[in-house]
């Protein structure tokens, strides 16, 4: 209770201050002429002085000392508020990233109240809804102010470029309550499904980019797949958009019959009650708790599809940030593994600089014998030493607070191909978190410290504690370093081993055509050209070009099998020129032939014919693809890793069909891009055709790693070059403190050689065992890595070696200025000298 | 983190008056001091510099509240009046000084 009436004092001290003023002189006055009863100014300071925290002041008097003393030892503290301030920083930026995707929610009006949600099918997994239901549940809703459907984003042709648009229902700025620019956001009226209405918002980034900041933009015509939309609005800047893609435009769903007036979904997608999958969020009534508007929609999800006679299990309501969208179990195990990473950072600079604080508190061992002799208590000079701790984790939290600023965003840019919608910016969650870090590292660096410093007598205690801090200094950095060599080691791999397929000299040719004209017979038509156009030459058509980030997938079963469904494998839709062009051999059997196209048969890779068939699958028959009918193996092919490096995929080629527009691979040769783009342009003259090579597709593929690489190399940098810092300051103290003992030795006949082996002695074998004990800890936990590592062992000898040997050079690094300053002390001055 | 001490009385003995003074009803500062010396017969002679940071120390108590007010002369004054935990406090504190008077007294008898 005394706590807040003193702070309320302190809130409003001004006003309580002049209340005391306004009083005294009340008082002055009342007493007239009668005798002064002692100073009006000590009255008042005196008053004053009952609000303040007694401890406070002292508290002010021990940060000013402690700022002198670190002033007078600038390079003691230059090198802890560098070594703290970079682990701080790793830190709150990793955190930066965290808050970003799995806190932060979206960035629209009280945030709080709109949550996602979904539908859980049978496995309890969350799902989206159909266009219809979501009509439904947003109609009937009473629990929710507001409701909005969204569908993924999609890219679409302007006059000029491209531009990625997402589709949201007419509520879907009303609910949010985005603030606009110019203009405003969709009306309800606008998003009916009986009439279309070409209207587009455009996104405030968009607006600046690509419409120059035009003021007169709302009410213009924008061209989208050569179909006139009128811009109605423009958002605010502050809206980043609620998805992870920074969204161009904002289209309102039913207009998507407008620009793809041909699509087969297009009428499912509608209308039908049953097809998946459209994004649902809402903003709860006032009052209405989560569990109310979860157990509401759940009763209105069972009746909507209680009507079709579909099962119904449940509803799941969720907040905004993008990881409940379901994204997290592919990203949160990553993120472990750097949280563990700097983590380690941490609680080395910590042991670093506690070893620092332990030699500096060895200095001042007379300054603090003396203190406690002439009176103050331990605890008084305790924490006088953990208030120099404190100022020195509060600068290194301000240097890492600051590196949080601009370190994620950096680091995203250089590992992230496609820019993302997050703001990378630090909030006053990550300082709160920042604060946090400072002063749990002031408590683990700073105490141990104190109290070793403030034990009177006991040097050989100390000696152990400072063993102790190299041990954990030496494994922790360890860790780190095998860590960085497994993945240096992994990427190295994935590059240099031969993925089964030819990667260099290949392209990729794209057929980009208006998506508004060409339904499925136009699709035939064009696909069966470009395939008998293209037949003369060695190209390849195909769904999916190698390691483009997707695969596939069917179920597939052996036609005596009872089982409904069958298991999960990859498929491809090729044609014969495929295996010709990445050249992947034919093992058995023929090729497919163009002939195919419509014929039940398929090819198979080793590993699926291993799996199923005992390496013997020629004329067998499988169950699987659309129509799920039985399908000869007529060929089987060599594996090759076109879908991920790190595991073969059991793979069926299917012969391709002409229900999209496929792409093709090709040797490139002088002309042969010109000749492929010759052909499409003469199917349709409106075919754009865009090029790149294959290895795009593995540089992309590799990219994430080769970042997570880099990343794992600067800490592992850091964390050795903390720890040689360590192990010289280790040496070079034990040095000076047995300088006189060294002296004698000399003077008795030691050789040189002796002297060093002396000094080296008893810390090499905190070294050592720092060695093995890191060495252990690593071989467990890069057990957490195995799936970052392209099938690399996480007890590659070699990542491990190459650690034993940077660790050993830095050691001898540490230790050359110390030994030689022990091998040439002069046994004269060294006696002298005391 | 103790409560600062007076030391012109014997020690407590000025948050002891104070409260039993505005125990009667709400009174400004210059009042009590003029409460007191009346009382005491001149006797207790209470400075700025003595009551004013008492008052601060029984408002940090929570012992008593203040609030503007009009003084009988028309001025603006602070008005203390006690709170319900000022009035378990003085009787405690009232029971503690009796007791402490009765020790003396036998001591010097």
């Amino acid at each position: 209770m005394r706590f807040f009436r003193r702070l309320r004092y302190w809130l409003q001290a001004s006003r309580h201050q002049e209340d005391l003023s306004e009083e005294l002189e009340f008082h002055r006055a009342m007493l007239n002429d009668a005798p002064s009863m002692g100073n009006t100014t000590r009255a008042r300071e005196d008053a004053r002085a009952v609000w303040i925290w007694p401890w406070l002041e002292s508290v002010g008097q021990d940060v000013r000392y402690a700022l002198r003393n670190l002033r007078a030892h600038p390079g003691f503290a230059g090198v802890a508020i560098l070594a703290l301030g970079c682990a701080i920083g790793l830190n709150t930026s990793l955190f930066t990233v965290f808050n970003a995707i799995a806190i932060r929610p979206w960035p629209v009006a009280d945030a709080g109240r709109v949550v996602n949600i979904f539908a859980l099918d049978d496995h309890f997994r969350r799902s989206g809804f159909s266009l219809e239901e979501f009509r439904y549940l947003g109609a009937h809703s009473k629990t929710l102010s507001g409701a909005l459907a969204m569908r993924d984003e999609q890219s679409f042709r302007l006059e000029d470029g491209k531009a990625l648009a997402s589709w949201v229902s007419g509520g879907y700025f009303s609910t949010l309550g985005i603030g606009m620019q110019r203009g405003r956001g969709f009306r309800a009226d606008e998003d009916t499904v009986d009439a279309p209405q070409p209207v587009v918002v455009v996104s405030y980034g968009f607006w600046q980019n690509h419409l120059g900041a035009d003021p007169n933009t709302v009410g213009k015509q924008l061209r989208i797949e050569d179909t006139p939309f009128t811009v109605v609005g423009i958002t605010g800047s502050g809206f980043s958009g609620t998805s992870a893609h920074v969204v161009d435009l904002y289209l309102p769903i039913s207009a998507a019959p407008i620009l793809q007036p041909r699509a087969a979904w297009m009428k499912d997608f509608l209308h039908s009650p049953d097809y998946c999958c459209t994004k649902m969020a809402g903003r709860l009534a006032p009052g209405v708790t989560r569990a109310q508007a979860e157990a509401e929609l759940a009763v209105l999800h069972q009746q909507f599809r209680g009507q079709f006679h579909q099962e119904a299990h449940g509803i799941r309501l969720t907040g905004t940030a993008y990881l409940t969208t379901g994204k997290s179990d592919k990203i949160l195990p990553v993120f472990a593994i750097m949280l563990l990473a700097v983590m380690l950072v941490l609680v080395l600079a910590c042991a670093n600089v506690g070893n620092l604080l332990l030699a500096r508190a060895a200095a001042r061992h007379r300054e603090i014998s003396v203190r406690l002799s002439l009176g103050a208590s331990r605890g008084r000079v305790v924490r006088q030493l953990l208030t120099e701790s404190m100022v020195l984790a509060c600068a290194a939290g301000a240097l890492g607070a600051a590196a949080a600023w601009w370190l994620p965003a950096l680091v995203f840019r250089y590992a992230v191909t496609e820019t993302l919608s997050f703001r990378m910016v630090p909030d006053t969650v990550v300082l709160a978190y920042a604060l946090a870090l400072s002063v749990a590292t002031c408590v683990i660096f700073g105490l141990a410290p104190s109290f070793h410093a403030t034990r009177v007598g006991g040097l050989a205690r100390r000696f152990s504690l400072r063993s102790i801090l190299l041990t954990a200094q030496v494994a922790l950095s360890v860790m780190l370093l095998v860590g960085a060599g497994l993945m240096t080691r992994a990427v190295q791999r994935a590059r240099m081993q031969d993925p089964g397929f030819t990667i260099s000299g290949i392209s990729i040719a794209q057929f980009d055509l208006p998506a508004n004209s060409y339904d499925a017979p136009r699709t035939r038509a064009f696909f069966s050209q470009l395939s008998s156009d293209l037949s003369g030459q060695p190209v390849a058509l195909t769904r999916l070009a190698p390691l483009g980030g997707g695969q596939n997938w069917t179920n597939i079963r052996l036609p005596g099998d009872i089982e409904k469904e069958g298991k999960l494998v990859g498929v491809q839709e090729v044609n014969r020129g495929y295996f010709d062009v990445l050249q992947i051999p034919l093992v058995k059997g023929r090729t497919l032939e163009d002939a195919d196209g419509d014929r039940p048969v398929v090819l198979v890779n080793e590993a699926l014919a291993r799996r199923f068939f005992n390496g013997d699958a020629l004329g067998k028959s499988v169950v699987a693809g659309k129509p799920y009918v039985p399908r000869e193996i007529v060929g089987v092919v060599k594996d090759a890793y076109t879908s991920s490096l790190d595991e073969i995929t059991l793979t069926l080629y299917f012969p391709i069909s002409g229900d999209s527009i496929p792409m093709a691979l090709y040797r490139a040769t002088p002309g042969t891009a010109d000749a492929i783009a010759a052909v499409a342009r003469n199917i349709d003259a409106r075919t754009v055709t865009t090029f790149r090579p294959l290895s795009d597709n593995l540089d992309k593929y590799l990219q994430g790693s080769r970042a997570g690489a880099a990343i794992a190399e600067a800490l592992g940098g850091f964390a050795l070059a903390l720890a040689t810092i360590g192990m010289f300051g280790v040496f070079a103290y034990c040095v000076q403190q047995r300088t006189k003992e060294i002296g004698i030795r000399v003077a008795l006949g030691a050789r040189p050689a002796q002297v060093i082996r002396l000094v080296l002695g008893s810390s090499s074998r905190a070294v050592l065992i720092g060695l093995l004990l890191g060495f252990a800890g690593a071989a467990g936990l890069s057990q957490l890595m195995r799936g970052l590592l392209y099938g690399l062992s996480p007890h590659d000898p070699l990542s491990y070696a190459m650690v034993a040997l940077a660790l050993a050079s830095a050691g001898l690094v540490a230790t050359f200025l110390p030994a030689r300053r022990a091998a040439n002390i002069d046994p004269v001055n060294a006696l002298r000298c005391e | 983190m103790g409560t600062d001490k007076s030391s012109e009385l014997l020690p407590g003995t000025l948050d002891l008056l104070v409260l039993q003074t505005i125990a009667r009803g709400r009174m400004h500062g210059y009042g009590i001091a003029q409460h007191l010396k009346m009382l005491s017969e001149d006797v207790l002679q209470v400075g700025e510099s003595s009551l004013y940071p008492a008052l601060q120390r029984l408002l940090l108590n929570g012992y008593v509240e203040a609030e503007w007010g009009i003084s009988e002369n028309n001025r603006r004054a602070r008005y203390y009046s006690l709170t319900a935990a000022g009035k378990k406090q003085l009787s405690t504190e009232r029971k503690e000084f009796d007791r402490m008077v009765l020790a003396i007294q036998k001591v010097l008898a």
